[in-house]
């Protein structure tokens, strides 16, 4: 299996946008695409992780404007359930055309409710445009408290960004601070259902992006369908992005495929493992459930 | 001598029935027996002890064409028992999904009526899924009219099947201005769309009033001009939604209300005796079978004033209209007049509703077992559910549909037709024999149900 999934370009980017730059996790491009589609009536509204009550605890949210997505930008580490809303945006919000982004299991969702929608009525045809972004692994908001405020030692009201990346876990509160966690820290608080997760990069988007493979504050982008085609070579000629040639930039696609191998081979061993996880009184293995056989 | 003619299963109506008819040499219906036959569900039993925000949403699945009044009564009766007023943009939403359910519900059962009716000026029957016009065209416009209604209902309902937006106190959301904006969209180009159904539809059914025969099976059956008369009276709550018990002046009276088996009302056991292998499609219940209506009728059947009476469009234009044309054409073409109000009623409960309104009313009391009930017009008629809530559990919950009251009327105004128009009549009534078969009332229930609702 071809890790990266199939696209029909890979580009480094970001935005040209400053607004979007400042509030954005990486090169903004979830923000940016969005905004573009909005604009351009590709989509009439978006689902992204919105702000809640409780710091860094996204809450799923129906947006319509710049100023919303503004709002929502920026990776929240731990679950935002979007779509909690891809029914609901199609009902009470009137929705037409609908914007998702999630990470590569939400963007399975999202494909999934397409092909085969079980109490998903009307749904399928009101998907307009699936972002993806990279996920390694995922954590329960009790989990990112954890690191965050005993590992780090911050509080979560003061943290203007958390990142992943180069092995640790780094926190950067409003005032300046700094802190790390060494990422080898992180394994006993993954969500155990991540452990059986075979996608990295989002291989069902219409466009992928994440941080890896690109410099800080830059984004690696994969364009992979028509449809993620034709927004992308929109927004680049109405000059929302400035880019670099993927194979000009460090650390480069190599990386990303690695990491992609990296989670694969490892879950793929994991959702092995499964198969014989318990004992029958006969002796023989007794398996939990595996979502990707049919029994 | 008469004869017993059976017609098993009846078609193209909703849910499972049967008609069995006493004719006489003529083939002229003598007394005619119209029963449900479709399996007990139990719902009303299999509610207690359930939770007052479930039982609406079971009641729902009563019926897949009219979920909405299922989902409106029974909630309404739940807020009727608790005795909890709800905010008025969550009225007025329910107010949009009743009307959006009835455009959908009047314009499927045009499908079902179009086969038994000619093409004016000809003697061909209409088949609603040919590809030649004039047909195509029309069946376009149903398509599309039951998309509409099904698309509102969706965006206010939260779902167009089972709607899933009301609960007891309310709705769960209201609906932004872009949603707005779009049924506005959608109900305006209803409203022309209506319109022009609606008339051709009435040319359509007069145009069978005016005619002398229809063909059966190969069989020339002459149309009485009293097809489908009845002298029953007629029981409706209002032109377009309903009535609760917790309205300032309830426009039903439980008091007026009993009901009896279908021991004391259908006819005995009887042997078929004349068939027609040609009836379409399959032909009659062979000669020699065994028919026994009153212990095969899966249905109690509701007196008003101690007597069955017809609901639906006719007795709702009756009540409120001044209407006054008889018989089963006449049922017909009130069914039609009710479709312009499907879109000016949404379009002026939309002029009405405030998109940033509360929709949930703020205290939800938890019921101490009083009896309140809720009446849905529903798009065949009255649908009055009644419930006791204590602690937010259902005590008691019963469910009186449209089909139901229909049934024992229907039966009488088959009398007087040639049999092999039992079911053109029957279909008049656009039944719903899902919804009718509920569950038996037996008369110990029936007591304390009366006494109950006499307190
Ligand atoms: C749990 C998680 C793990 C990740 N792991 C990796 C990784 O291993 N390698 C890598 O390169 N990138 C990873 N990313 C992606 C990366 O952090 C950025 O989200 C991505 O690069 C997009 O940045 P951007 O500047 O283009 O987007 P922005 O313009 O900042 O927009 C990000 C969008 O993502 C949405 N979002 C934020 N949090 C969540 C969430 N929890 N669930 C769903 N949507 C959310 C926001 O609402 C916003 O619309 C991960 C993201 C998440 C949420
Ligand atoms: S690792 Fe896989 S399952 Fe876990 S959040 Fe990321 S995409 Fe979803």
């Amino acid at each position: 299996m071809d890790v990266l999934g199939n696209y029909k370009s890979v580009i480094s980017a970001r935005s040209a946008d400053k607004d979007i730059q400042k509030k954005a996790q990486d090169g903004g491009i979830v923000t940016t695409l969005f905004a573009y589609a909005l604009e351009e009536g590709i989509i009439d509204g978006a689902i992204v992780a919105g702000p809640s009550d409780e710091p860094w605890k996204p809450k799923p949210m129906v947006v319509t404007t710049k100023e919303e997505l503004l709002a929502a930008a920026g990776t929240r580490y731990t679950i935002s359930p979007n779509l909690q809303l891809i029914k609901e945006a199609t009902r009470s919000y009137g929705l037409d055309r609908v914007g998702i982004v999630g990470t590569p299991c939400q963007v399975q969702a999202t494909r999934k409710c397409q092909l085969y929608p079980i109490g998903m009525r009307d749904v399928d045809d009101k998907i307009a445009l699936v972002l993806g972004i990279y996920c390694m692994e995922n954590l329960s908001y009790q989990a990112l408290e954890a690191i965050v405020e005993d590992h780090c030692n911050q509080k979560m009201e003061s943290v203007k960004k958390m990142d992943i990346g180069k092995g640790k876990f780094t926190v950067y509160t409003e005032r300046g601070a700094v802190s790390q966690m060494p990422l080898k820290y992180i394994h006993k608080y993954v969500q155990p259902g991540c452990h059986v997760c075979l996608d990295y990069v989002a291989n069902l988007a219409d466009i992928s992006t994440g941080s890896v493979g690109s410099p800080d504050g830059w984004s690696t982008v994969f364009v992979r369908s028509n449809k993620g085609n034709a927004v992308w070579d929109g927004a680049m000629a109405a000059g929302l992005f400035e880019t670099k040639d993927m194979a000009d930039v460090k650390p480069g696609l190599d990386l990303v495929k690695k990491l992609a191998t990296e989670k694969i081979t490892k879950n793929q061993k994991h959702v092995d493992e499964r198969k014989s996880f318990g004992l029958k009184s006969d002796g023989t293995p007794k398996a939990l459930r595996n979502p990707y056989e049919t029994p | 001598m008469s004869k017993v003619v059976e017609i098993s299963p009846t078609t193209r109506h909703e849910g499972h029935s049967k008609l069995v008819l006493k004719v006489n040499d003529e083939g002229i219906i003598e007394r005619g027996d119209w029963l449900s036959i479709t399996p007990v569900r139990g719902i009303e039993k299999l509610a207690i002890g359930k939770t007052m925000e479930q039982v609406p949403k079971i009641a729902s699945r009563v019926c897949g064409i009219c979920p909405i009044a299922h989902t409106l009564a029974a909630t309404e009766a739940m807020e009727a028992s608790i005795g909890v007023e709800i905010p008025e943009d969550a009225k007025l939403l329910r107010y949009i999904l009743q009307c959006a359910n009835r455009m959908h519900s009047h314009a499927i059962h045009n499908i079902l009526t179009l086969p038994d009716m000619y093409i004016p000026g000809t003697d061909t029957k209409i088949n609603p899924f040919t590809k030649e016009e004039p047909v195509r065209s029309v069946a376009l416009r149903i398509q599309r009219l039951r998309e509409i209604g099904q698309t509102i209902g969706e965006m206010v309902g939260g779902e167009a099947i089972h709607p899933s937006n009301p609960r007891v106190g309310g709705m769960y959301m209201n609906i932004t201005p872009r949603a707005k904006a779009k049924i506005y969209d959608l109900a305006k180009e209803a409203r022309v769309l209506a319109q022009d159904q609606m008339e051709f539809m009435i040319a359509i059914l007069r145009n069978y009033q005016n005619r002398d025969f229809a063909e059966v099976g190969g069989t020339e059956v002459p149309i009485p001009k009293d097809l489908g008369y009845h002298n029953q009276g007629y029981m409706a709550t209002d032109p377009v939604y309903g009535s609760s018990s917790l309205d300032e002046n309830p426009t039903w009276y439980p008091e007026r209300f009993t009901e009896v088996r279908p021991w004391d009302w259908y006819m005995g056991e009887m042997e078929v005796s004349e068939a027609d292998p040609n009836y379409p499609i399959g032909g009659t219940t062979p000669v020699g079978t065994k028919t026994w209506p009153q212990m095969q009728a899966c249905t109690g059947v509701p007196l008003y004033d101690g007597q069955p009476v017809e609901v639906g469009p006719r007795a709702r234009l009756v009540q409120f209209k001044n209407y006054d044309e008889k018989g089963a054409i006449g049922l017909q073409i009130a069914r039609q007049m009710e479709y312009p109000e499907t879109a000016y009623g949404i379009i002026n409960a939309l002029d009405a509703l405030n998109t940033s309104g509360d929709v949930v009313a703020d205290y939800i009391p938890q019921g101490d077992g009083s009896l309140g009930w809720a009446a849905n017009e529903a798009p065949r008629g009255t649908d009055v559910h009644m419930a006791q809530v204590r602690d937010g559990r259902v005590e008691y919950f019963s469910m009186l549909v449209p089909t139901t009251w229909n049934f024992p009327t229907c039966s009488r105004a088959l009398e007087g037709a040639p049999w092999r128009l039992a079911e053109v009549i029957m279909r008049a009534y656009d039944p719903c024999v899902s919804c009718a078969t509920h569950m038996l009332v037996v008369d110990e229930d029936k007591r304390i149900v009366t006494q109950k609702l006499i307190q």
